[in-house]
């Protein structure tokens, strides 16, 4: 009895601290009709900001990223700021960058939904649409630092008439198929439970939009052989996309981690990069959340701030978790006593780019912990837009320090460089910035952003239970 | 023979216990399982339903991609280096263990994931035996229950689902959704 | 796979306490190589291409300060770092020579290869070489003239120890010692430099690779460098 009365003691504390479940997405349901409709109107609804920002990033596009590496092309690399011993700038800072944004999708996709995390239904897609554009703009840096891009199909695998197959013990041709497989398979996980989103937009448009829709939706009816299929296909693609994303980070990391360089022959670098780039890619997501909720009609329907606590929890762990893997990678490097892996560790804590080297540990550290720890902060969506972008800031910072910053300073000092990023480099990054929003900007008045399907299915699934006097919310599980 | 009409019947998203028992009751009727399909704007198990079990082979497809993604990057690591082999630094050149293994493992992965799509794509547009037949109001929460019976049975049918609270509707079979 | 399998390794003695550090070997193989001249501004940038250079060092505390000179290249390793992270084969061991090639036809220039050699031996073409008349005449017409966009390296000399061997087969004889020279040994003034086949325990540099005072760079890396080093007693420095 007395152990009942303090069951229910706690439960009527957790309501008085908690917010009424009602505010949360699941148990504030509305009929589908009112769902389409919002999601509908969110896809259709342009104000002229909206042309103005897509003719600016469009022109950026043409400009910035084409213009900038036509140029580089036609002139040479020594319109790029790399020089001996330097021969990696900043185009694979940023190439690591975006594959890390990519993993976003993936992971708020993919791993919450095997782990049936109930908060990623109305975010899902927006997560993987970075992960296919993110992809997009990454995949074009491994052609743009190539010195002849114009024979870049040197590296594919195929019969040809030079009568040579590529290495395949070069972790650049591992490269290419982790990103190809990548690539492919979160496109098409972006497009499987779209699907059912499509064939509900097929219904309520016409003209070419309803064209377009219906060859996209591919004949959907709803029918239980389709919904099996579709899940039974999303199921296998949520477990095997995971070890894949590992893959394709690992291998990025492995690019480093296999050379001879002192500060990157390092055993850690998989698991560091991959949880460096869970951290960027789910601080990028509560980014273009915000961006989202605060541009698209109706989205504050579908994203309020619990989603935004939960992701600032996950980034807290993420940033923690990176913290641990930097301090590993650090501590037995500076340890094992390698001269000139000291001489790096020494030279990113005081040489003159030392400045890179703390704003990462501020940015990846301070910032998070001394912030995320506290719900108030975590639910104020646009103090999550701050800290999200400077945890960015931070993890480019942190792949600068490992790729251009380590490059500088090898085994004989005779051979040390200086490496400043030139103004074409900074366009053709900046144009990738453009490229990337300029996709997204586009496909979110084109697809359905919000998965209605998803929503409307958890929100079936979400009930308030009475247990005692409190009312608890739980789920069911539909499948 | 009698011929057949397709009927639909449509409920509202929170008449699915309705929808439930009207495809009791049309067994009752003598109307058989593969004679009836239900659309619904998101998925209900079979149980919920209690319908036979739907049936699919993506997943076998699905493997018969990874093996296909398997037996290729054997070839690209084990068969190509004998069209013109090459040694670098002092890695084999025949055996290239354990370098093969990250390509195995993409190309593997890549032809689960490919040939999964491909299982979804292909049965999707591959014509269905059960009754056809699409309203919009589906995508709109509606369930609806799409049977096909003898004519005879109208009456039947169209008390039946007045009972339970349903529209019915005839002829909605000639909508072509694809190309 | 060669067809003839010849059981020569080539090799290099550095002999520091002889080198002088007049950069004769640079100008040398600049011109046999067809090394491209990228400038003032760009070798101060940190872009002059050379496939030797000579590392400058200093020696001793102030004042007793002297220079010295380590004459870099191409280390040709037995197991090179920069071969097998090339994924087109662009850089590749040479099974008959023993030595480490760059088929510049084959680089696309993702310079994996020239971040992963801890010599910095390599060489970008950060642009098309600027060849001005009447210069164009001196190119040597067994050296390709590499584009940009392409590493290159140290070869050895390759084409002219194809070339010595095609001579000694002519006239129907082996290879002397001595006879193939790169052109940096043939310059070399001093004599710091000498070359010659490593698997003939007769030959001139497998004796001076025997010296108390070879050593290798950075042997500790494991890359099994074909260029042994002798260490200066800083008596010829400066």
């Amino acid at each position: 009895m007395a152990a009942e009365t303090k069951l229910f003691g706690k439960l009527k504390t957790a309501e008085q601290e908690h917010e009424d479940p009602k505010e949360q997405l699941m148990f504030d349901p509305r009929p589908r009709e009112e769902l389409n409709r919002m999601v509908m109107e969110m896809m259709t609804t342009t104000t002229k900001k909206f042309w103005l920002w897509a003719i600016g990033l469009g022109v950026g596009v043409v400009v910035l990223l084409f213009g900038a590496w036509g140029y580089m092309i036609s002139t040479g690399m020594w319109v790029t700021g790399l020089r001996r011993p330097i021969f990696w700038g900043v185009f694979i800072v940023t190439f690591v960058f975006w594959i890390g944004i990519s993993h976003a999708g993936t992971f708020v996709s993919a791993i919450l939904r095997v782990f049936k995390a109930e908060f990623r239904r109305p975010f899902t897609r927006a997560a993987e649409l970075m992960t296919t554009f993110g992809l997009a703009a990454g995949a074009l840096y491994p052609l743009i630092h190539l010195g002849r891009v114009w024979v870049f199909y040197f590296m594919i695998p195929y019969p040809n008439a030079r009568w040579l197959w590529v290495n395949f013990r070069s972790p650049l041709v591992w490269d290419l198929l982790a990103i190809t497989t990548y690539l492919l398979s979160s496109t098409i996980y972006l497009y499987l439970p779209l699907v059912p989103d499509l064939a509900m937009a097929r219904d309520r448009t016409t003209g070419i939009r309803h064209s377009a829709y219906k060859i996209l939706a591919l004949g959907w009816r709803g029918t239980e052989a389709e919904w099996f299929r579709l899940r039974k296909a999303i199921q296998i693609f949520a477990f095997a996309i995971i070890p894949v994303m590992f893959s394709v980070h690992t291998i990025v990391a492995w690019d480093f981690a296999v050379s001879q360089v002192a500060g990157w022959h390092s055993t850690i670098f998989g698991p560091y990069f991959i949880i460096g780039a869970i951290l960027s890619g789910v601080s990028a997501v509560v980014t273009i959340l915000y961006i989202l909720r605060s541009t698209l009609k109706h989205m504050d329907y579908f994203l309020r701030p619990e989603h935004f606590d939960a992701l600032g929890k996950l980034i807290l762990v993420f940033s923690m978790a990176w913290a641990y893997f930097f301090f590993n990678d650090y501590l037995l490097g500076w340890y094992g006593g390698e001269a000139a892996v000291r001489q790096i560790l020494t030279l990113h804590a005081t040489g003159p780019a030392a400045w890179v080297w703390y704003l990462m540990l501020i940015c990846n550290m301070a910032v998070p912990w001394l912030t995320l720890w506290n719900r108030k902060i975590r639910r104020t969506p646009w103090l999550m837009f701050i800290i999200t972008l400077t945890i960015n800031v931070g993890m480019f910072a942190e792949r600068y320090t490992i790729v251009p910053l380590t490059l500088g300073h090898q085994r004989t000092p005779f051979d040390w460089g200086v490496y400043t990023p030139q103004p074409v480099e900074i366009s053709i990054v900046l144009g990738t910035f453009c490229l990337f929003t300029f996709l997204y900007l586009i496909t979110s008045r084109l697809i359905p952003m919000v998965p209605v399907w998803e929503v409307q299915e958890g929100q079936v699934a979400h009930t308030l239970r009475k247990i005692g006097k409190a009312e608890v919310p739980t789920v069911t599980e539909l499948d | 023979m009698y011929t057949k009409v397709v009927h639909m019947a449509l409920f509202k998203e929170e008449e699915l216990d309705h929808a439930a028992e009207s495809i009791t009751r049309l067994r009752l009727l003598g109307v058989q399982d593969k004679d009836i399909s239900v659309i619904s704007g998101i998925p209900f198990s079979e149980k919920i339903l209690d319908r036979p079990m739907s049936w699919t082979n993506v997943g076998r497809i699905g493997i018969a991609g990874a093996v296909l993604g398997f037996i290729a990057s054997l070839l690209f690591n084990f068969g190509t280096p004998f069209l013109y082999p090459l040694r670098v630094a002092d890695m084999p050149i025949f055996f290239p263990i354990p370098t093969s293994i990250v390509v195995t493992f993409e190309l593997t992965m890549l032809g689960l994931l490919i040939s999964t799509f491909i299982g979804v794509f292909v049965e999707t547009i591959s014509p269905s035996f059960g009754p056809n037949g699409y309203h919009p109001k589906v995508s709109d929460g509606h369930i609806a229950v799409l049977f096909s019976g003898p004519i005879l049975l109208d009456q039947q049918f169209h008390t039946t689902f007045e009972e339970l609270g349903a529209t019915l509707e005839h002829d909605v079979e000639e909508e072509k959704l694809w190309l | 796979m060669a067809e003839v399998s010849i059981a020569e390794k080539w090799g290099l003695v550095v002999d520091q306490d002889r080198c002088t550090g007049c950069n004769a070997c640079v100008v040398a193989c600049s011109m046999e190589n067809n090394v491209p001249f990228t400038g003032e501004d760009n070798v101060a940038f940190g872009r002059g291409t050379y496939w030797i250079y000579n590392k400058r060092m200093w020696e001793g505390e102030y004042p007793r300060v002297a220079p010295a000179f380590q004459p870099v290249m191409c280390q040709q390793c037995g197991s090179a770092p920069c071969e097998p992270v090339c994924p087109t084969f662009a850089a590749v061991h040479s099974e008959e020579e023993q030595i480490n090639l760059q088929v510049y036809i084959r680089c696309i220039g993702t310079r994996y290869c020239a971040n992963n050699c801890p010599y910095h031996a390599r060489q970008f073409n950060f642009q098309d070489p600027d060849i001005p008349e009447p210069m164009n005449s001196y190119l040597n017409p067994d050296v390709t003239v590499r584009s940009k966009g392409v590493m290159e390296k140290c070869t050895f000399c390759v084409q002219r120890i194809v070339g010595g061997r095609q001579t000694a087969s002519a006239e129907d004889r082996p290879l002397r010692d001595g006879e193939v020279t790169p052109a940096c040994v043939a310059a070399c003034p001093s004599g710091a430099l000498v070359f010659g086949d490593l698997s003939d325990p007769n030959s001139r540099v497998s004796q001076m690779a025997q010296n108390e005072r070879q050593y290798k760079l950075m042997d500790e890396l494991g890359t099994k460098p074909k260029v042994t080093y002798l260490k200066g007693g800083g008596r010829n420095g400066g």
